[in-house]
């Protein structure tokens, strides 16, 4: 039986369904659980509402691009083990190496030669055990970190928020230096032609994205223009991604 | 009134969220091997343990250090619930952050707050489905839906992540402008000496150095300009 047949097998959809299906279930419980949770701290319908409505606009971008790629690993790998890698615990970058490893340990270049039973089952067992490593840890540790976390700040809710929105600015100015800073020693490192022209373009929708979006949120606080406010990030997103594509 | 929701949140809410995590991640782990199973009981496909070994070693080797430092980089911004959910589904900086963030910046709620857990959790748990549905509806389709796609969109999904983050920055900088701009110049500094190989005797420095150091260089500083706030 040839091996991408069985890769896309309905037996392998099912197998990985089921921790497809999971990841899901975990998402609705710990829903269900904080919506009622709100309520009883005084959060409203129509404010959790508004929330949720705005996470599923802010994460259909992301979606796609993590989509376009699942598709690589989808020729690679087949369809159901790549769309169950990326729905849990996955990452793009992640995954294509390790199951690049997995298949390069019994002598096949993943991508180039043909996938061979064998190698198949290594870049499959490779990938699900490089990571599980996250989740057992993130497991383990979530409680613990959570009292190491009110011990610092001495339960004092003040310096809470201020931890919270402190990590936030420095998780996304991390994002944005990785991508503004990168033309500049790959310049110093004579890096070629391609590679320079797409970190450069991507320096540029990184600065775009930052400055149509003060703009706007400028424009929508003085004139107060709610439905600005609400899809300020949208259209800052299409905006900046079109312009760059056009530079 | 305030001190009966504190006793819920404390002593029901959050004992609660870790009873849920723990069990939904272990049984996750467990359940990831189910493919692996069914290519071992049906198809009898088994790899050789020495060969395993190598490629398990080479991927420790390289994501090893990530296990242990992205829990605790992301453990400030998302939090307990958050850190059993993003884990769990990954795809966390680009997507479950920004979408629990905008979550609180819909709700109007503090980050690190109770009403601000509670709706990043929310919002994360809709990022899940939203993202599995459009992951399953593009794995069924397959590779025919991006052939579809014209050259010039799929080069300009590639922009997609950078104006997402340079757009949060703002968004969240604007209320701390001297501390955001602070952190942009760290940040820069940082990850070009990353670039330059400054830290490459650190093994994978340049897949979690950066945020790391991010997360927690601005915690400190956001600590010390409050308690000097404070003092003035």
């Amino acid at each position: 039986m040839d091996v991408m047949q069985m890769a896309n097998g309905l037996l392998m959809w099912i197998a990985c369904g089921i921790p497809v299906v999971f990841v899901v279930i975990q998402a609705v419980l710990f829903a269900k659980g904080a919506y009622s949770a709100g309520k009883k701290v005084g959060l409203t319908d129509d404010k959790m509402r508004k929330a949720m409505k705005s996470s599923a606009v802010t994460s259909i971008g992301p979606s796609i691009v993590v989509l376009s790629g699942m598709l690589s690993l989808l020729v690679t790998v087949g369809g159901p083990v790549g769309w169950m890698r990326l729905s849990m615990i996955g990452s793009v970058m992640f995954e294509s190496i390790a199951a690049g490893l997995g298949t390069s340990a019994v002598g096949v270049t993943l991508g180039t030669d043909a996938m061979t039973e064998e190698a198949f089952g290594m870049a499959v067992w490779t990938m699900v055990l490089c990571s599980v490593g996250w989740v057992l840890f993130a497991t383990f540790s979530a409680n613990k970190m959570e009292k190491i976390e009110h011990k610092l700040s001495k339960g004092n809710a003040g310096t809470l928020t201020t931890i919270a929105s402190a990590a936030i600015i420095g998780v996304f100015s991390a994002m944005v230096a990785s991508h503004i800073s990168k033309p500049f020693y790959s310049m110093l490192q004579k890096a070629e032609e391609l590679a320079m022209s797409s970190a450069w373009h991507n320096m540029l929708a990184c600065i775009l994205g930052a400055v149509i979006m003060f703009v706007l949120t400028k424009a929508a606080n003085k004139k107060d223009i709610g439905w600005l406010k609400e899809w300020s990030l949208t259209i800052t997103i299409l905006g900046a991604m079109i312009i760059t594509a056009l530079v | 009134m305030a001190d009966m929701n504190k006793d819920f949140y404390k002593d029901e809410y959050t004992p609660q969220v870790h009873k849920i995590g723990k069990l939904t991640g272990y049984l996750g782990v467990v359940l990831a091997f189910i493919p692996v199973v069914v290519l071992a009981v049906v198809y009898g496909i088994v790899p050789k343990p020495a060969a395993l070994l190598t490629a398990f070693i080479s991927g420790a080797s390289a994501f090893g250090v990530l296990w242990f430092v992205e829990p605790i980089s992301y453990f400030p911004v998302v939090g307990p619930a958050g850190t059993y959910m993003a884990f769990l589904s990954g795809n966390i900086s680009n997507m479950r952050i920004p979408c629990a963030s905008m979550a609180q910046v819909a709700a109007e709620v503090e980050p690190g707050t109770e009403k601000g857990s509670i709706v990043a959790t929310l919002g994360m748990a809709v990022s899940i489905i939203i993202n599995v549905s459009v992951l399953t509806i593009g794995a069924i389709l397959g590779t025919s839906v991006l052939a579809l796609l014209p050259d010039s969109i799929k080069a300009a999904l590639n922009y997609l992540l950078p104006a997402l983050f340079g757009a949060l920055l703002v968004q969240f900088g604007m209320k701390m402008i001297r501390h955001s701009v602070i952190m942009v110049v760290v940040a820069f500094a940082l990850y070009f000496a990353i670039g330059m190989g400054v830290f490459n005797w650190l093994p994978g420095a340049s897949n979690w150095l950066g945020t790391l150091g991010c997360v927690f260089i601005s915690i400190a500083v956001g600590i010390a300009t409050l308690s000097n706030a404070k003092k003035s």
